[in-house]
C-alpha cells in the first residue's frame, strides 16, 4: 500500500487486464478434487490458484484439547514456496499464521460444530499460485470443501475483496493494484444474511469511500456465492442419475 | 409453506420452507426451515428432511459395523469403526471371567470384526455387542450416508446382489462392505455404481439390468477365494 503515483493501474476508464471497476476476475471452481480426503475444493480466481483439503471430523489430538460440548475448527493457510515471483520461506510466518485464524473464526461461525462433540475438522488451504486476494479465495473454496465434505453448515460462505486504486474505489483487486494502490478491503459474508464474518483493511480509506467498497466487495460476494451454488448443484448430477448410468464403468 | 418441491437438489442454506416439521440434516431458525448440507430433499407430508451426499459415520444404536481391533487392554479393546468416535467392547462378549483371560487370544490388534452397536451416550462414547471374526474375504468402503442405498429398501437390493452374484456380503453401516465367494468383481462393481449413482430414481431396476447383462456368459464361480493374504 505504497501509494505509488507512478504506476499508472487506470487506463480510459478501465484496469490494467481490462476489467472495469465493477468486475471480478475469471474465476473456475471444482469440487471432490482429491480423493482421500473427506471434502475437497480447487478455486481459480484470476491468478489465483488455492487448493482445499477438509479432513473429519476425527478424534482430536492432544485429548486435553478436547470439547464434549463441540468440534474444533482447525485451519491452515499455507504459501507455498513457488507460489509467489521472489521465493517464499516454506512454513508458517506471522501473516499465514493470522489467515489461518481468521478463516478458522470465519467458517466457525456457520458449521454446525455442536453436532460432532470431542472431535476437530481440519481445513488445509494451500495457495499454489498467488495474486492477491488469496484469502478471499481461500475462504470461498474452504466453504466449499466443508460443503462436499457433508458436515453440517448454517450457510456457504462467499468472500471478495474491494480496495483503492489511484482514488477510484473497485473491486477484487489483483497484485499490481495490491501493490501499488492505497487500500484493500477483504471481506466475507453469510450471503443468506448478510452478515459480516471477516472484515479486514489494509490502507486508508475515507468514509464515503469505504461505503462504495463495502458495497462493491457485497456484491461481489453474492456473484461469487451464485458460483459456489452453481458448483455444488453440478456436483451432484451423478448423485441423482442426472444424464442416465452410464455403463461403460 | 414450502419452497422447494420433493427431489430438489439443494446446498446448505437454502430455505426449504415455513411451517413444516424438520427431519435430518435441516435447522430451524426464526421459524423458518433451512437445509444443512448438500444433497437431496424428500418431503413427507407436513416432513422435510435431506438426504446428504457425503459425509462420515456417526455411531447409532443397533448398527451393524465392520470394525479393526486398535488395542487390546484389560478386560476390553477398543475398535475402529470408521468414525471420529472409537468403540469399546468388553470382553465379556467372548469369555465368562474376561479380566483373567489374555483377550489377545480371541481378537488381536488388526483382526477385523463385524459386530453391533449396543449403546451409545450423548459424547458418542459406544459399546459393540456380538462379534464375529472376518478372517478372509475382501472389504471395500463406500461413503457411509451412502450405505442405506446398498442395502435398499427391506433389503432389496442387497439380497439382488447376492442373488445375482452368488456373493456372500455384509454390510457395515459404517460404510465398510465385506464382500466373499461368488462373483467378487461383479459385486464389488455393482456396489461402487450403486454408490456414485446413489439418488437415481428406478436405481434397482436399473441395476438388475446391469447385473444381467454383465453375468451373461460369465456364469457365477461359487469357488471363487481371495487368501487373507491378499486383502
Amino acid at each position: 500500500m505504497s501509494g505509488n503515483g507512478d504506476v499508472v493501474l487506470i487506463k480510459d476508464g478501465k484496469r490494467l487486464d481490462g476489467r472495469d471497476f465493477d468486475e471480478l476476475r475469471d474465476i473456475k471452481m471444482e469440487v471432490s478434487v482429491l480423493e482421500r480426503a473427506a471434502g475437497s475444493a480447487y478455486v481459480e480466481w484470476g491468478k489465483n490458484k488455492v487448493m482445499v483439503g477438509v479432513y473429519g471430523p476425527r478424534e482430536l489430538h492432544p485429548k486435553f484439547l478436547q470439547d464434549p460440548t463441540k468440534a474444533m475448527l482447525r485451519c491452515v493457510y499455507n504459501l507455498a514456496p513457488f507460489s509467489v515471483d521472489d521465493r517464499k520461506k516454506p512454513g508458517p510466518d506471522r501473516r499465514s499464521v493470522e489467515i489461518s485464524k481468521v478463516t478458522s473464526e470465519a467458517l466457525s461461525s456457520v458449521v454446525m460444530l455442536e453436532r460432532f462433540p470431542n472431535t476437530v475438522v481440519d481445513v488445509f488451504i494451500e495457495i499454489l499460485q498467488a495474486d492477491a486476494g488469496t484469502r478471499c479465495a481461500g475462504l470461498t473454496a474452504a466453504s466449499l470443501a466443508l460443503a462436499d465434505a457433508g458436515i453440517p453448515m448454517k450457510d456457504l460462505i462467499a468472500s471478495c475483496s474491494a480496495g483503492k486504486i489511484q482514488g477510484q474505489v473497485v473491486v477484487d483487486l489483483m497484485k499490481e493494484e495490491d501493490n501499488f494502490g492505497e487500500c484493500d478491503l477483504p471481506m466475507a459474508i453469510i450471503p443468506k444474511k448478510g452478515e459480516v464474518v471477516l472484515l479486514q483493511m489494509d490502507g486508508k480509506l475515507s468514509r464515503d469511500e469505504f461505503k462504495d467498497a463495502y458495497k462493491l466487495a457485497y456484491d461481489g460476494c453474492m456473484k461469487i456465492y451464485d458460483l459456489q451454488r452453481k458448483t455444488l448443484m453440478d456436483s451432484m448430477k451423478k448423485f441423482v442419475g442426472e444424464g442416465g448410468i452410464e455403463n461403460g464403468d | 409453506m414450502l419452497n422447494v418441491k420433493d427431489r430438489d437438489l439443494i446446498v446448505p442454506g437454502d430455505l426449504l420452507g415455513s411451517d413444516i416439521l424438520p427431519d435430518m440434516n435441516c435447522y430451524m431458525e426464526g421459524g423458518n426451515v433451512y437445509s444443512a448440507v448438500e444433497g437431496l430433499v424428500r418431503v413427507d407430508g407436513r416432513k422435510i428432511k435431506v438426504v446428504p451426499s457425503s459425509g462420515g459415520y456417526i455411531p447409532k444404536r443397533d448398527d451393524v459395523v465392520i470394525g479393526v481391533i486398535m488395542d487390546v487392554l484389560t478386560g476390553k479393546w477398543l475398535v475402529d469403526i470408521n468414525s471420529p468416535y472409537i468403540c469399546a467392547m468388553s470382553g465379556e462378549e467372548v469369555s465368562r471371567d474376561a479380566a483373567k483371560t489374555d483377550l489377545s487370544r480371541y481378537y488381536k490388534v488388526g483382526d477385523i470384526l463385524t459386530a453391533k452397536i449396543g449403546s451409545v451416550n450423548e459424547v458418542y462414547s459406544c459399546q459393540l455387542m456380538k462379534p464375529w471374526k472376518i478372517e478372509n474375504g475382501l472389504i471395500i468402503d463406500v461413503n457411509p450416508k451412502r450405505v442405506p442405498r446398498v442395502v435398499g429398501k427391506q433389503k432389496s437390493m442387497l439380497n439382488m446382489i447376492r442373488e445375482k452374484t452368488g456373493a456372500r456380503i455384509i454390510v457395515g453401516q459404517n460404510g465398510k462392505i465385506w464382500i466373499k465367494d461368488g462373483n467378487v468383481d461383479l459385486a464389488v462393481k455393482t456396489i461402487k455404481k450403486i454408490e456414485k449413482y446413489a439418488q437415481t430414481q428406478g436405481l434397482t431396476d436399473q441395476i438388475a439390468e446391469f447385473l444381467d447383462k454383465e453375468s451373461r456368459g460369465n456364469p457365477i464361480k461359487p469357488s471363487y477365494h481371495i487368501n487373507e493374504s491378499e486383502d
